[in-house]
């Protein structure tokens, strides 16, 4: 009996031992410089335009992590000195939810005309593999926007009027734009710097009930005179190309404006051979339907993050500051700054 | 326009008269330190009226043109250089080294154009000013390490013996500098965290390694790297005041190039 325990432990030791071993290796403060200097050259090597490369910050800061964590483990420094591990272990945690974050993040873009309800539809996005949409929850409607300019036509305040149902079902309204997202079940809706006219039509096909719908025309002022568009009527194969025509001046560069509509404008639309100059209410005969031009519009193009790791990063970090600042006010207070 | 840049030269000669004293003074072993540091205070006056009238008739802080982001900085760098130079009278000699540096700064602003420019609607928040205002503090700190890295640099170059000889041994002078780093490091971590929330109002993204955020990221690794060094290999005074120096100029140059050179980003699209 005694002799078979004794055999257990003997077998056990060198394993964990080695493990022990192990452990410290991987602890090592020399492994430590060799990743931060990695990190950095990562940082300036990887292209953050296009996403390429990304594995050059990725790589350090996960082996980086594990060196972290089993020096946490390992290291007598961290059991004396509890801000010190604080602070890593606030790192660490900045680590993991940065990675969390990757994972299950949601960055897109969409457009909405004046009076638009948001349906949770993208005009572009990307996520992590993890992302599960919960979009269609956060809808809310663009209610028209102010910007003003000043002189250059440099964009100054975006005001943007929205209106959603809380979760009582109770209607809210509030004012975006700038440094003021909406927030949506964690989705944080931000206006853009694309924005344009938008021209709504009634679509009365023949034998069908009428639609309203509206095209957005390319953002202005950046596509100041490129402000047509080719579209389709919908449930047709018709083509149709639109542009906005009009003479006045909407910003002027000698002085302060506001984005606004032309007070007299026409609608240039081309079916193949055929093209016709409408104002608002004037109408084009089609063999499939009647296309009605009813008036002029805006929309407003928003950006959208999703990432819950947010709050969590916050406090993340002021943990590690927090832990940082203590750290150091307890070892210099041993001797004063001025001796 | 022209009160505001005659004060402003007044306020430059004040600092160059300051530091060229305080150049004299180690080179011929003196103490007129009331004198410099009387001499910096009048200039900071000086120069923060002419702060003020332009704040007033721009209607917006200076950060925006390269004139503004230098004229404040030199006025905050020398601010905390000011209060180091007062409360910590190890510090003072440091002056010789310090100085220096800001008549480069003082130099180039001397060459940029005052003209006002375009304050982009992102700007209107709270965040700016207390990320400009960690960023400060954290180059100030930096900036009064480097004095005192400096001095143990001139020593060992066998330079301005007599009055650099009074002052504590190397051991002493690099724990001073050291701690100057930590508090900038503390500083320069906050400035990241209050960037990063504005940047998540403004952009609608926390980070996207644009060129000065992936430099400023890198500075502080520089940090880290350094606190970490010196550590690992019990570095040698001379070493930690060479990593001192060697940081500083990275945070220089993520400070006063990087916005130089990469124009677009972080400044908000139009
Ligand atoms: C990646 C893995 C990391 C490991 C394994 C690690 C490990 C350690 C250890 C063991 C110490 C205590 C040294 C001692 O007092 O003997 C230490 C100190 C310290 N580390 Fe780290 N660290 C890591 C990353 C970082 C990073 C990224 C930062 C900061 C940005 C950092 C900042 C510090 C600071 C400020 C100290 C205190 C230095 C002092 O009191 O003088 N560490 N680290």
């Amino acid at each position: 009996m005694g002799m078979s325990d004794a055999r257990v432990s003997t077998a056990a030791a060198p394993g964990g031992w080695i493990a022990a071993a192990g452990l410290k290796r991987l602890a090592s403060l020399k492994l430590t410089l060799v990743l931060l200097l990695l990190l950095g050259a990562g940082v300036i090597g990887h292209d953050p335009v296009t996403g390429g490369a990304a594995w050059l910050v990725a790589v350090p800061l996960l082996l980086g992590a594990v060196n972290l964590s089993a020096a946490v483990l390992t290291h007598p420094v961290f059991r004396q000195q509890t801000a010190l591990l604080m602070f890593h272990v606030a790192l660490l945690a900045i680590v993991v939810l940065v990675a969390a974050g990757r994972l299950t993040y949601l960055n897109g873009q969409l457009e909405l005309a004046e009076g638009e309800v948001f349906k949770g539809e993208l005009a572009r996005s990307e996520s992590g593999p993890w992302h599960r949409s919960l979009l269609e929850r956060a809808r809310f409607v663009n209610d028209g926007f102010t910007i003003r300019y000043e002189k250059g036509v440099r964009r100054a305040e975006t005001r943007n009027t929205v209106r959603w149902l809380d979760d009582t079902g109770r209607e809210q309204k509030g004012v975006i734009g700038d440094n003021e997202p909406l927030v949506r079940h964690g989705y944080r809706f931000y206006t853009s710097f694309n924005k344009g006219f938008a021209p709504v039509f009634i679509w009365h096909p023949a034998g069908g009930p009428p639609q309203r719908g509206s095209i957005n025309l390319p953002s202005y002022p950046i596509h100041e005179y490129g402000q047509a568009l080719e579209w389709t009527l919908p449930g047709t194969q018709i083509k149709l190309w639109t542009m906005l025509q009009f003479d006045e001046v909407l910003l002027d560069s000698d002085r302060v404006s506001q984005f606004r509509l032309p007070t007299r404008h026409t609608l240039v639309v081309r079916i193949g051979d055929a093209r016709q100059e409408l104002v608002p209410g004037e109408r084009m005969v089609l063999p499939a339907g009647i296309l009605v031009y009813e008036r002029l519009s805006t929309w407003m193009g928003y950006t959208v993050f999703y990432d819950w790791t947010l709050p969590w990063l916050f406090v993340a970090c002021l943990l590690a500051v927090a832990s940082l600042a203590w750290h150091f006010w307890k070892k210099f207070a041993v001797q004063p700054w001025d001796r | 326009m022209a009160t505001e840049l005659q004060l402003l030269w007044l306020a430059l000669t004040l600092y160059t008269l300051a530091g060229s004293t305080a150049i004299g003074a180690t080179v011929l072993a003196k103490r007129p330190e009331r004198v410099i540091l009387a001499i910096i205070l009048i200039g900071l006056f000086v120069h923060a009226l002419s702060l003020g009238l332009r704040w007033e008739r721009v209607g917006h802080g200076p950060f925006i043109t390269m004139f503004e982001i230098l004229s404040s900085n030199v006025w905050s760098l020398l601010l905390i250089f000011g209060v180091a130079y007062w409360r910590v009278p190890a510090v003072r000699p440091a002056a010789a080294v310090v100085m220096p540096v800001l008549f480069l700064m003082m130099a180039w602003l001397l060459v940029t154009s005052p003209a006002a420019g375009h304050y982009p609607p992102t700007y209107r928040t709270i965040w700016l000013y207390i990320h400009v205002l960690f960023g400060k503090v954290f180059l100030g700190s930096v900036l009064v390490a480097v004095g005192v890295a400096g001095v143990i640099l001139l020593r060992h170059a066998r330079f301005g013996v007599a009055r650099l000889a009074q002052l504590p041994d190397d051991v002493r002078l690099e724990n001073l500098a050291f701690r100057f780093m930590m508090l900038g490091f503390i500083f320069e971590t906050l400035m990241l965290i209050a960037g990063a929330i504005w940047a998540q109002d403004a952009w609608g993204r926390y980070w996207a390694w644009d060129p000065l955020e992936s430099w400023a990221f890198t500075t502080w690794l520089a940090l880290a790297l350094f606190v970490h060094l010196r550590i690992t290999f019990k570095l040698r005074p001379l070493y930690s005041a060479a990593a001192i120096v060697a940081v500083f100029v990275l945070a220089f140059l993520t400070f006063f190039g990087v916005p130089f050179v990469a124009t677009a980003p972080h400044k908000g699209a139009v």
